[in-house]
């Protein structure tokens, strides 16, 4: 059986997954939805035997299994919405953030406890060999109890960019790269509550473009402290480099996409790099993560089970972020 | 026993890359971004036994192209251009708001460039919504930008479509590109490329649509670990003896730094049908060492 799939949106996201959804035998890519006529009328010309169309209500009626959501950020919830709402298919992956804010994250995620299906939230950094390697590292107990991590989401994106680029329709720096490093400690730590937070803007007024934020473990028996740090005005970043520095009791260990480094206290210590990890994939495009990624997701919709990380899993990261913007807010109203 | 093998200095050093640590990379700082200093160690390792240069088409490897075209030394040596510079494109997609603000800031560079072939062929594309005549437009930017960058001391061996157009038009079936790719860059009599990570899948691809071999040139990843040999070394190794004809050329050979020089050679001189290989050196020793103990070895 082979899952029905169209994909909105055909940035550079977009033209990712329909790629990878190309060459899975379990999948075919039924159609593509732009609404750039421009980008319309050469993808119709370049990738045949895919209907290209500008509406999402076109999609209605194709019998789709799934739909890809890879369009800007504030289209997120709309979109979904209408897939949902219309009818057009009943699971749904998009790419990171879920969603603008919180409250839409919370709206897409009462959407979908009436709707069912499999929901997914394209947290990639989940299926890096080496996140998992350090996920496992802690799962097992290795480093005892956490004490404190420092997360970091770096990029040279808008170095140098002037005022007026398009940072908006990102959201900021912790919702386009940040968000990645959230998720990654939601997942290794359980739930984060902010203690303090500073956002500063580089480019212009309106842009978030770096940003500093303490949190603690809540809810929990951990007494865990933790800070991020995320900016995407970074010198020397060519690639986006995200990573975390993990302090136990019993030890250290960080981790970054290439690599971790785990030192323990009794003196012992291991370097295992990406090579080490079983990092091989069918098809490579782009990282070898997104293969993974897809391969999950459409996995769980042809056997029924779920997909992490969810839309309820994913909201988790807008909470985070909300939080900063609140208790930056606060700070701010404290200063005057 | 196999033929002298083509030997290419790589750039990924000189774009700030490290695969095997990002870190790494961040923490050599500017030096090796530095077009003089780049252009030194290209140099060096062409007194050292390299042919040539494998590298993608950015303002750092033109500066680079332009210091060697005016510097002393070893004449023409073997350009072998990958485009488009895939991170730059996605930078400026990324400021310019997304694909269509990419595409008006590339029209108007072509515009600008004066490169009245390049300009016709963009109009013809965009008129006819004709994505062929467009590959030809930026193909016809980027040669002509390469060509005044290298000067006459250096031989445009071959212009290859950087990996991840070849990987997506391989995955979405666009046998058209690869055809028509093919047919112009013999028609300008430069030696047509294809630079990607799924070797095996390109090679059976490329028997499915009647591609002749003999054609064309190669750039995937050969190494004794696998590494990024999609979607195995066995299956990629396998699809090598199928490819006699083709000019194969390996990079990755050192797996992204994680092996070294001795190994990542005793595994390529038994590989059949590889015509050559690129690897990246960051200081003057290494340039000196690596290819003089390459041109020995191989």
């Amino acid at each position: 059986m082979k899952a029905k799939v169209a994909v909105v949106g055909l940035g550079k996201m977009g033209l990712l997954h329909a790629s990878i959804l190309s060459v899975l035998d379990d999948v075919e890519l039924v159609a593509l939805c732009e609404k750039s006529t421009l980008v319309r009328r050469f993808s119709k010309r370049i990738i045949q035997g895919v209907s290209v169309v500008a509406d999402l209500a076109e999609l209605y009626g194709m019998g789709l299994d799934a739909v890809y959501v890879t369009t800007p950020l504030p289209s997120h919830l709309p979109i979904i919405k209408a897939i949902y709402t219309k009818g057009i298919a009943h699971n749904v992956f998009v790419e990171k953030p879920l969603a603008s804010s919180y409250a839409e994250a919370e709206e897409l995620c009462n959407l979908t406890r009436n709707e069912g299906g499999v929901n997914m939230v394209g947290y990639n950094r989940r299926f890096s060999v080496t996140f998992r390697k350090a996920k496992q590292i802690l799962d097992e107990g290795t480093l005892q109890e956490p004490s404190f991590f420092e997360g970091y989401a770096y990029s040279s994106d808008f170095l140098g960019a002037k005022m007026g680029s398009k940072t908006s329709s990102r959201g900021g720096v912790i919702s386009d790269l940040g968000c990645h490093v959230v998720d990654l400690a939601l997942w290794f730590f359980g739930q984060l509550e902010v203690e303090r937070a500073k956002l500063e803007s580089l480019i212009g007024s309106d842009s978030e473009d770096s940003a500093y934020f303490k949190v603690r473990a809540s809810g929990g028996p951990l007494a865990l402290e933790g800070e991020f740090k995320s900016s995407w005005c970074m010198e020397s970043y060519r690639l986006p480099e995200i990573g975390l520095l993990v302090k136990g009791s019993n030890g250290t260990m960080k981790v970054d996409e290439d690599k971790v480094e785990l030192k323990l206290d009794d003196g012992r210590s291991f370097l295992w790099h990406k090579h080490d990890l079983g990092d091989d994939v069918s098809f490579f495009i782009g990282g070898t993560e997104y293969l993974r990624e897809d391969e999950l997701f459409i996995g769980s919709i042809l056997d029924g089970s779920n997909a992490e990380p969810s839309f309820q899993t994913a909201c988790k990261v807008e909470e985070i972020i909300d939080q900063v913007k609140r208790v930056k807010e606060n700070s701010r109203g404290n200063e005057q | 026993m196999n033929s002298k093998k083509l030997l290419l200095v790589g750039d990924n050093p000189f774009h700030g890359i490290s695969h095997l640590s990002q870190e790494r990379a961040t923490s050599r700082g500017n030096d090796l971004t530095h077009p003089s200093y780049a252009a030194d160690l290209v140099r060096k390792s062409l007194e050292n036994g390299a042919d040539g240069f494998m590298f993608t088409v950015s303002e750092t490897t033109l500066s680079i192209l332009r210091i060697i075209s005016q510097g002393e030394g070893r004449n023409r040596p073997q350009l072998y251009a990958i485009v488009p510079y895939a991170y730059e494109f996605v930078r400026l997609a990324v400021l310019a708001g997304g694909v269509p603000g990419l595409a008006m800031k590339l029209a108007q560079q072509i515009a600008f460039s004066g490169n009245w072939k390049a300009i016709v062929n963009g109009l013809r594309g965009v008129i006819g919504t004709d994505p062929a005549s467009l590959l030809r437009s930026y193909i016809l930017y980027e040669a002509s930008r390469l060509k005044s960058s290298a000067g006459k001391k250096a031989t445009l061996a071959s212009i290859l479509l950087h990996e991840v157009v070849t990987d997506m038009a391989l995955a979405l079936n666009i046998d058209w590109l690869f055809r028509t790719h093919i047919e112009f860059m013999l028609d300008c009599r430069i030696k047509p490329g294809f630079e990607t990570r799924n070797f095996a899948y390109l090679v059976k691809k490329f028997e499915e649509w009647g591609i002749d071999f003999r054609k064309v040139v190669i750039a995937a990843p050969f190494n004794p670990l696998g590494f990024q040999m999609c979607p195995s070394r066995d299956e990629c190794e396998e699809a090598l003896t199928r490819t006699p004809e083709a000019e194969v050329i390996a990079f990755s050979i050192l797996a992204a730094g994680y092996l070294k020089l001795p190994e990542a050679i005793e595994y390529i001189a038994n590989l059949p049908n590889l015509s050559g290989l690129a690897v990246g050196v960051s200081k003057e020793h290494h340039a000196r060492e690596t290819f003089r103990l390459l041109k020995e070895k191989l």
